[in-house]
């Protein structure tokens, strides 16, 4: 190709470009995020958010290619990055990473039923307490394997459609998913049994028909659990299973989590990575290269 | 007193001088009794200092005489009278005395001058002849020195040296024996030697001088022989046009180029010969011509005084236009203008041929005074085009060449020295002007070897023909693929405003056979209304729709929804990819700004465009964009979960077949066709 050419693609690429997943390093001075390319970019916080920034530090420190398919989801351990793309997950050691050095610490795959097509996976959770990551995705279950072994341990089967997204409600071994198919799970970690479902586009508080009743986001306090998606953002009382709290909100949220008393959310997509120094305004973005 | 004596006498006495004179004492009477008395020989017997004595003694008794006179005068007895008279005769006989003494003081006088004449007289013959042996002593010193001097002219003759001459003479002519030891010898047999050598030399130039003569006149005879030839080649070449031409070997024509390629200024030159030679050794398609009068060519470089003469002319014109009537200041400006935008009378043509028999002309012009070339470009093709209305900008002359290489779009002059020029006349840009002049071109200006550094202004850039070299096939081929994709586009732009998107049949496998949604309208768009789009924005800031891309509207329709795409066309297209902005109005609004999966359409004809390139050269992207949009369109509408709220069917039934509807957190839908199977699925 051309080096016009090769400007052109990327150029392209880049206006078609979305973040879906980031995750901050162990040592908090380091962003990765993780696009739909399947592409891995780091960036210095640190000197980002330094007084001397200048706009070569709002460009990656690294990029690689992680994955053939688009990154999900990402998590950091206390040494790892571990990142999710097509139907894998994959390890990467931080240190390694901030010197530049891309190569993967592992990867993984779990038993998945249907060779047809490669499911994504949509989520990762860590689970400190056994050391165990929760994986959930395409082929509509959620996986949990041990970090140690890195074997599968447990299986939970239950949904209808695709998992979006995973919550842990570590005080009682539970996770929650919310799906695709408009229902929220709870599993038991230790037994692998479903606990409860909850049909959220069935409450007519808020279920928005025109949007669909698909699940994108939750979180979990133990007691409360925030879900949008196609229906409203919702905050309800796990152990009543009602819905409290409505927030009205006009579009489909992406994400959502808990912080100290506020509820932070977040929609939309770009190649770029807001960065709010505080909650009242966008600092600045950092972006792709 | 003798003397005394003798005067008494009466008898003749004769005074000699001295010399006895024989005649004179002829004449005297013998009769007589001649006493010769000779005054002369008695000075010389009497003592001069006696004489002076005798003489003071005299005037002393005269005095005394003279005084007693006095006395007895004054006294006035009468016996004095006898007295006086005594004295008187005293004083006679002294005063005779006297008289002689003086006679003998003169004659002594005149003695001594003859004697002193005498003297003199013989210093001067001596002198004389001191003189005369002198002067004879220095002609003979003359003469002697002459001949001393004197170099015969043989010593003129410059002589083989000595050595030599003992080595080359024959032994009768240097005789060794006898020239060894007598100098006089050896030179004469050296003088022998040379006037032998030298009749041998004036024989061999006679004999020389003949044979150039020969020479001479057979030189002449072949000459005429050669003009006579002229005229005959000339005919055989007349003769031999029909066989070059049949074939194909112009020899003529080329000579005839050459010719009037010299007049070319250096940056044409160099681009037509290097046009030439690429043609030659690897493009038989492309055709190089000079076209122009070359008599005006010549007329550039007119001798000054030619000039000279219209200056006196033109000035009196001048004057006589002032009276009537003032040449405005814009008339002025706009000659100096026009002076300064000149070109020069002599262009080069190339002409690109292509497979299909469309040809591409360009003509590069020279401005003289700014220093860069320019080119007018034409299309022809073999079949008359149908015109559709969208495809006006595809072959005008300002679009066809515009960025051939990125970047290069024509509009201002490559030359930064041109500025300071253009600020004089008042001219803002060439921009205005390229209609008339053509574009200027940065590769135009590398084929004519022309090369303006940015960071380093030149006073003088010169043509090098190693840059053209180094850019013609490059250049040659963008620019057959540049007439190539706009001839295709041509084509394809006529079959889309009839609503039919042209799909070959290499390129049917990248859809499905049923595509439902069709394309409603096809239509050229301002730059300025794209800009005013609002879906437009990102493609903008991004840098990738210019003002030298070329705009587009699209409406794909099915059912009541209508889906508005917005192309920006580069002009490096096929290589360089058309940009698409969609915007569906169905239920609402929705572009890739609200919606992901509009996004993921838009990233399915943008930036998966290499799957859609179709068989090379790649001219079907466009049209195979265009179909994918169409298919990815169908999907979208099919894919939509139905809003169980609202009452009756959905409106657009799933026919696709698809895996899973909806992946990822986007909820993306399935837009890959995946062939021969014939379902979607994701990427």
């Amino acid at each position: 190709m051309a080096p016009g050419q090769m400007d052109i693609q990327r150029a392209l690429e880049l206006l078609h470009m979305t973040v879906f997943s980031q995750s901050v390093s162990p040592c908090g001075k380091y962003l990765a995020a993780g696009n739909n390319y399947g592409e891995i970019a780091v960036f210095s916080l640190s000197a980002a958010l330094s007084s001397e920034a200048k706009e070569e530090s709002k460009k990656p420190v690294v990029s690689f290619t992680a994955h053939d398919g688009p990154v999900y989801a990402m998590v950091s351990t206390e040494r790892q990055l571990l990142s999710a793309g097509n139907g894998e997950v994959k390890a990467w050691n931080w240190s390694d990473i901030v010197k530049k050095g891309c190569k993967e610490a592992w990867s993984r795959r779990p038993p998945y039923r249907s060779s047809l097509e490669v499911p994504e996976i949509n989520s990762l959770q860590l689970n400190p307490k056994d050391n165990s990551l929760l994986l959930a995705g395409g082929d509509c279950s959620v996986h949990a394997m041990d970090l140690e072994s890195g074997t599968f341990t447990h299986e939970f089967r239950g949904h209808n459609d695709y998992v979006h997204c995973l919550a842990l409600r570590d005080q009682y071994q539970e996770c929650l998913s919310g799906s695709e198919d408009g229902t929220v799970r709870m599993w038991d970690l230790r037994t692998g049994a479903q606990v409860q479902v909850i049909e959220v586009h069935k409450y007519e508080e808020c279920s928005r028909p025109q949007n669909g009743k698909w699940i994108r986001c939750l979180a979990t306090d133990c007691d409360w659990m925030v879900c949008g998606g196609g229906p409203a953002l919702t905050l309800w009382h796990l152990r009543s299973v009602t819905p409290t709290t409505v927030f009205p909100l006009p579009h489909c949220q992406q994400h959502v989590m808990f912080y100290q008393d506020l509820v932070l959310t977040a929609a939309g997509s770009s190649h770029k990575v807001d960065v709010f120094t505080n909650f009242s305004y966008r600092a600045f973005s950092l972006c792709f290269a | 007193m003798s003397s005394d004596s003798s005067k008494k006498r009466k008898p003749k006495v004769i005074r000699t001088d001295g010399a006895p004179q024989e005649s004179k004492r002829g004449r005297v009477d013998p009769d007589q009794d001649v006493k010769y008395y000779s005054e002369e020989a008695e000075v010389e017997l009497r003592d001069p200092s006696k004489d002076y004595e005798l003489y003071k003694q005299t005037c002393q008794e005269l005095q005394r005489l003279m005084a007693e006179i006095q006395d007895l005068k004054s006294k006035g007895s009468k016996d004095s009278a006898a007295a006086i008279e005594e004295r008187r005769i005293q004083s006679c006989m002294y005063f005779m005395t006297l008289k002689k003494l003086n006679r003998l003081a003169h004659i002594r006088l005149k003695k001594g001058r003859d004697q002193t004449h005498e003297a003199k007289q013989k210093v001067d013959a001596y002198h004389l002849q001191l003189q005369n042996l002198l002067y004879e002593v220095m002609h003979l010193q003359k003469e002697i020195t002459k001949c001393l001097e004197f170099k015969s002219k043989h010593e003129e003759i410059e002589l083989v040296s000595v050595d030599e001459f003992y080595k080359e003479a024959p032994p009768e002519i240097s005789k060794p024996n006898i020239t060894l030891n007598e100098p006089h010898q050896q030179t004469l047999a050296r003088l022998d030697w040379e006037l032998e050598q030298r009749k041998r030399l004036a024989e061999k130039y006679k004999e020389c001088l003949a044979s150039k003569e020969k020479i001479l006149k057979e030189i002449e005879v072949k000459r005429e022989y050669l003009s006579s030839l002229q005229p005959r080649l000339n005919s055989i070449m007349q003769a031999s046009l029909p066989v070059q031409e049949y074939l194909f070997m112009p020899f003529d024509q080329a000579h005839k180029q050459s010719e009037t390629a010299r007049h070319l200024p250096p940056p044409l030159y160099v681009l037509f010969v290097q046009a030439n030679a690429y043609g030659q050794a690897c493009d038989q398609k492309l055709a190089v011509a000079i076209d122009g009068s070359v008599e005006d060519a010549k007329a550039l470089y007119k001798p000054p005084e030619d000039s000279q003469d219209d200056e006196s002319d033109s000035d009196a014109e001048e004057e006589q236009t002032t009276k009537r009537r003032r040449p405005t200041l814009g008339v002025q400006l706009d000659d100096k203008r026009k002076e300064m935008l000149k070109r020069h009378p002599l262009s080069v043509t190339i002409d690109l041929k292509c497979k299909d028999d469309s040809e591409l002309h360009l003509v590069f012009y020279y401005l003289l005074n700014l220093n860069v070339l320019t080119v007018k470009s034409r299309v022809s093709t073999a079949a008359e085009l149908s015109s559709p209305v969208s495809a006006g900008d595809l072959l005008s002359p300002g679009c066809l060449l515009s960025c051939l290489y990125p970047g290069d779009h024509g509009k201002r002059t490559p030359n930064p020295a041109n500025q300071f020029q253009f600020d004089k006349v008042g001219i803002l840009s060439l921009s205005d002007y390229v209609a008339d002049l053509g574009h200027p071109y940065v590769w135009v200006q590398k084929l004519g070897g022309l090369h303006f550094p940015k960071d380093q202004p030149q006073h003088t850039v010169t043509a090098e023909s190693s840059l053209s070299a180094s850019h013609m096939e490059l250049t040659m081929k963008l620019l057959r693929t540049r007439l190539q994709s706009r001839l295709a586009l041509h084509k394809q732009f006529a079959s889309l405003e009839h609503g039919v998107v042209p799909v070959s049949s290499e390129c049917q496998q990248l859809f499905p056979s049923k595509v439902v949604a069709r394309l409603a309208k096809w239509a050229a768009l301002p730059y300025e209304d794209y800009l005013e789009l609002h879906y437009t924005k990102d493609v903008v800031e991004a840098g990738l729709a210019e003002d030298t891309h070329l705009y587009y509207t699209v409406l794909v329709e099915r059912g009541t929804a209508k889906l508005q795409a917005a192309v920006a066309l580069n002009p490096g297209y096929s290589s360089m990819p058309p940009v698409f902005s969609l915007c569906l109005s169905w239920k609402g609004e929705r572009t890739g700004s609200n919606d992901d999966n509009i996004r993921a359409m838009e990233s399915e004809v943008n930036v998966r465009y290499r799957e859609l390139c179709g068989p090379r050269p790649g001219y079907q992207l466009l049209t195979n964009q265009l179909q994918r949009l169409c298919v990815v369109l169908d999907v979208y509408l099919e894919t939509e979960c139905h809003d169980t709220s609202v009452e009756g069917p959905k409106e657009f039934p799933q026919e696709k077949m698809c895996l899973r509807l909806a992946r990822g957190p986007s909820r993306m839908k399935p837009f890959k066709y995946n062939h021969p199977q014939g379902f979607f699925s994701h990427r």
